[in-house]
């Protein structure tokens, strides 16, 4: 292809189209991405399915109103069409030159050239991952397994003068298996990501993967269903962390502070936990899932405290709700592609590391729940209540693990289980999700030491 | 002839059917069998926040997907570049994507049918195109006003309105050459009653293939009631009820059940409705069918994702278990005679046909909520749902999701409740059913289901 991303010569001629008729921002989004994905069932290979998708947005911020619009292409007509557009081309109204140099910090963190790897590569990997999971008992019936891989080039250049350039390169693998017995069927799921060109799957962490997915299948056979009703709750390490994602980290995205539609809102400088409790949005930790040179509108990630020994320090912001609320710009503005808005959005969110051993949590609990496997969650940010998924966990009698129990949804309310956060391990670990809002999903890691809650509510079927 | 979805390039004026024909045509060098699917889409999205217009999104999504089948290997490839180039580079990618896939016994594209496709009158109307944004954005507005003068009501986060125009094409080797096209409408609000730690949210919405089918004052005093009702709740005892639900709340449920229908969850082991066909799984009072002709669901049209006649099937008959959902690959599996329901979805021109419902309709029983409420007694009323996505596996058929809404007492509804989850199992829940009300409506947001208010005998909640 001839296309090579976007000059700031001609971001800044579109941007000036964009602006004719005023406003206070107008942004040029040019994206380029290309993907495999491949997907393995009853030991084939299903689907392989490979694209392209090239195209750039823009929009421009008047007053309260934002107005976007995208093209599927990256031609210099088609750009200065679609600001003459959204921009109007009425004459004699008042113009800004607008002059956009590319980013300082952009070309050093131009990453070397991801090495594709062929869709043989990955189809193998996916035999491999049938045959490992299959391989650990006969009670496992199927197995899907999915490799995915990308590459999205992103060019971003605002009215606000630079141009950042980014190359996001991710792989994943993906199993989830089902065993059975006597009618009953049980699964279990987890997955293996990559993000950046110099790191990629091989063949024993595939295995391993495979293994570990199909035992925790054929355990949940023997499982009892979950217990109903408040008890104390130990949260495993890793996508344990989807807790503090759903109860705390939406309602920090600055769009819902703007609207005062989170239960967060005007709680900076409070107390909000234990004095054990920190946690951070991170999306400059190298090869973890959501991280990224820069956000989708050209700022450059970083760490973000949000909560200090149990206090709340800030908020998540992209360039709008900074200005608007008039805070500063985390790297938080993300959006799912060129055909849509960017939004405050988490990256790599996670409870930092505490004291204890996991061991020690559990060994003090007399009675209650150890959830160790995580399906996702949802939250109201407006009420605060949240709801995750347990896929699997364990009874926690006399401070030791007994009887495997089933699925069960977890709720309670942000303020509240924070503040019940009482005992919080040193075993971090970051695991990668895809977090879903406004329409738009994106790649986030969500982590935390083991760590228990005092008292929640747990909804299992056993009254 | 529409003028939507004409690209603002020159030279690329193609209506869907012709692009899909030209590749078609491109791609006979490939030596393999080729359908491909064109989608030439419009949407506009209007936000409002209080009392202003806070976004305008327009796009115009247009894209190419092309299956190719050779020696029994399926591959796929998309594209939005619709240059000559782009479509040839689309080609060969499809051509050589597929070498890395299975050989797979059942894979074939469907034959030119047998019957013509239906015609659907209605599924698109040019009032969509020749409505002026600034209706569009009053109702919006008026949505908005709506659900601000309900006294109680703090804040509404969001009031949307949102309408799209779609034209698909659809080309194969084996002859299908099929066209459609589809408008649909649409406006929601999202208010919040309450303040503080009492803060509740309610949603709103109207639906349908014109702006003049809607009612966007209806959607914002929805939202508006829906809140308020839920406001000083808290939860209540763990324990066994009896429960009604809203048929948001029940239409959301079927949509994440319905996976489990599907043939090939069925052959390859993955769903608990497996080998019961014939068996009464649900009470007698329910039934279920997948109509993909009615023209007020949104998932209407002609035909399916591979060109398959759309279609009504009966999935349950008084409680009765009748039929899968299938696509041309699982009908070709299940062999004697099986032929597809034309279920085979597209999510979009980069997605792959796969199984699913078309609108899911619930056969209405008798009486309105009030009447429902006395038929319970004593119970929850569901009125909203979260969870959905982590709390229902369509595999194990496990179900635990957090649920509001108000006590029952009395045949009465009463105080509200917040801060509960609610666990069954699919057998469990449609074996229960116990009253099913004469209230259907259509609901649009998870998927596409006509449900009235339904009631379920014994449900575990966990409360406090």
């Amino acid at each position: 292809m001839s296309y090579e991303g976007l000059s700031p010569e001609l971001a800044g001629e579109v941007l000036t189209v964009a602006l004719k008729r005023g406003g206070e921002l107008a942004e040029l989004y040019v994206e380029e991405r290309s993907s495999l994905s491949l997907r393995l069932e009853d030991g084939r290979v299903e689907q392989a399915v490979t694209g392209v998708d090239r195209g750039a947005s823009l929009r421009v911020v008047r007053g309260v109103t934002t107005v976007f619009g995208y093209v599927d292409a990256v031609n210099e007509a088609d750009l200065l069409g679609l600001a003459t557009e959204l921009g109007g081309s009425a004459a004699g109204q008042r113009e800004a030159i607008v002059v956009v140099r590319e980013a300082e910090a952009s070309g050093k963190r131009r990453p070397p050239e991801p090495e594709r790897r062929s869709a043989h590569t990955g189809a193998r990997l996916l035999h491999l991952v049938d045959e490992s999971a299959r391989a650990v008992s006969r009670e496992v019936c199927q197995v899907v397994a999915s490799y995915g891989e990308s590459r999205q080039r992103v060019w971003i250049a605002g009215s606000y003068g630079a141009l950042a350039v980014d190359d996001r390169y991710r792989v994943i693998v993906s199993v989830t298996v089902t065993a059975q017995r006597d009618g009953l069927l049980q699964t279990a799921q987890d997955s293996l990501a990559y993000v950046g060109a110099s790191s990629s799957p091989g063949e024993d962490a595939v295995r391993g993967l495979a293994e570990d997915v199909a035992k925790r299948a054929v355990t949940l056979l023997d499982s009892r269903p979950a217990p109903a009703g408040r008890m104390p709750v130990v949260l495993a390490n890793g996508f344990g962390g989807v807790l503090f994602h759903e109860a705390c980290g939406h309602g920090l995205e600055a769009d819902h502070v703007l609207k005062q539609s989170s239960v967060w809102a005007g709680m900076v400088g409070q107390r909000v936990a234990g004095e054990h409790v920190f946690a951070y949005d991170d999306g400059s930790l190298p090869g973890i899932w959501g991280s990224c040179s820069c956000d989708d509108e050209g700022v450059t990630c970083g760490r973000t405290v949000l909560i200090e020994a149990g206090v709340l320090t800030g908020y998540l912001t992209d360039r709008l709700r900074a200005r608007r609320l008039d805070l500063g710009l985390t790297g938080n503005g993300r959006r799912q592609d060129y055909r849509h808005l960017p939004y405050p959005r988490m990256t790599n969110t996670f409870i930092g590391a505490g004291k204890h051993k996991a061991a020690e949590l559990i060994g003090d609990t007399p009675y209650g729940l150890y959830a160790r496997s995580f399906s996702g969650g949802q939250v109201n940010p407006a009420t605060g209540e949240f709801v995750f998924g347990v896929s699997e966990a364990y009874l926690i009698e006399k401070g030791r693990l007994t009887a495997p129990v089933r699925g069960a949804t977890l709720i309670g309310s942000g303020p509240q289980i924070l503040l019940a956060i009482d005992a919080i391990a040193d075993d971090l670990e970051i695991k990668a999700g895809m977090c879903g809002k406004e329409g738009q999903s994106v790649p986030v890691g969500t982590g935390q030491p083991t760590l228990r809650i005092r008292e929640m509510t747990v909804g299992g079927t056993a009254a | 002839m529409t003028g939507y979805g004409n690209s603002r390039e020159t030279g690329n004026r193609r209506s869907p059917l012709e692009v899909a024909k030209s590749v078609l045509e491109r791609g006979r060098r490939l030596h393999a069998e080729l359908e491909v699917y064109v989608s030439y889409g419009r949407t506009l999205e209007i936000r409002t926040f209080g009392g202003e217009l806070e976004a305008v999104v327009r796009a115009e999504p247009r894209g190419v997907g092309i299956r190719a089948l050779a020696g029994g290997r399926m591959g796929y490839a998309f594209t939005a570049d619709l240059s000559s180039l782009g479509l040839d580079r689309a080609i060969a990618e499809a051509g050589e994507v597929l070498k890395a896939a299975d050989v797979d016994p059942f894979a074939g594209l469907p034959d030119l049918p047998e019957r013509p496709y239906p015609v659907l009158a209605g599924l698109w109307s040019p009032e969509v195109g020749a409505t002026g944004i600034e209706s569009k954005v009053r109702m919006a507005l008026q949505a908005e006003a709506a659900a601000l003068a309900v006294p109680g009501v703090e804040t509404v986060e969001a009031s949307v309105y949102f309408d799209e125009e779609e034209r698909v094409a659809l080309v194969s080797s084996r002859g299908v050459e099929a066209e459609a096209e589809q408008s649909f409408c649409l406006v929601y609000t999202w208010a919040h009653a309450g303040e503080g730690a009492d803060r509740q949210s309610g949603v709103g919405f109207t639906a349908g293939r014109t702006p003049a089918a809607l009612d966007p004052e209806g959607a914002g005093r929805e939202a508006a009631e829906k809140a308020r009702a839920l406001v000083g709740g808290h939860p209540c005892p763990t324990g066994t009820y009896a429960v009604l639900f809203a048929r948001e709340v029940f239409a959301a449920l079927l949509a994440r059940i319905a996976p489990a229908l599907s043939a090939d969850a069925v052959q390859k082991g993955r769903s608990v409705f497996a080998g019961k066909i014939g068996e009464r799984l649900a009470s007698a009072c329910f039934s279920l069918r997948d109509d993909g002709l009615a023209v007020e669901g949104p998932a209407a049209g002609p035909f399916d994702g591979e060109g398959v006649p759309r279609q009504v099937t009966s999935l349950f008959e008084r409680g009765v278990l009748c039929s899968y959902l299938y696509d041309t690959r699982a009908a070709r599996r299940a062999g004697s005679g099986c032929r597809s329901t034309g279920n085979a979805a597209r999510s979009g021109y980069r997605a792959t046909p796969t199984i699913a419902a078309s609108n899911l309709v619930v056969e209405a029983g008798r009486g309105d909520l009030a009447a429902l409420v006395r038929r319970v007694g004593e119970g929850i009323y569901v009125e909203s749902v979260i969870g959905l996505h982590s709390g229902i596996n369509p595999v194990s058929g496990e179900i635990s999701v957090g649920v509001a809404g108000r006590m029952i007492s009395g045949g009465e509804l009463g105080r509200p409740v917040r801060e509960v989850t609610l666990a069954t199992d699919f057998q469990r829940l449609l074996g229960s059913i116990c009253e099913v009300g004469g209230d259907a409506r259509w609901v649009p947001l998870y998927g596409s289901v006509c449900t009235p208010s339904v009631a379920v005998e014994s449900v575990v909640v966990s409360g406090r």
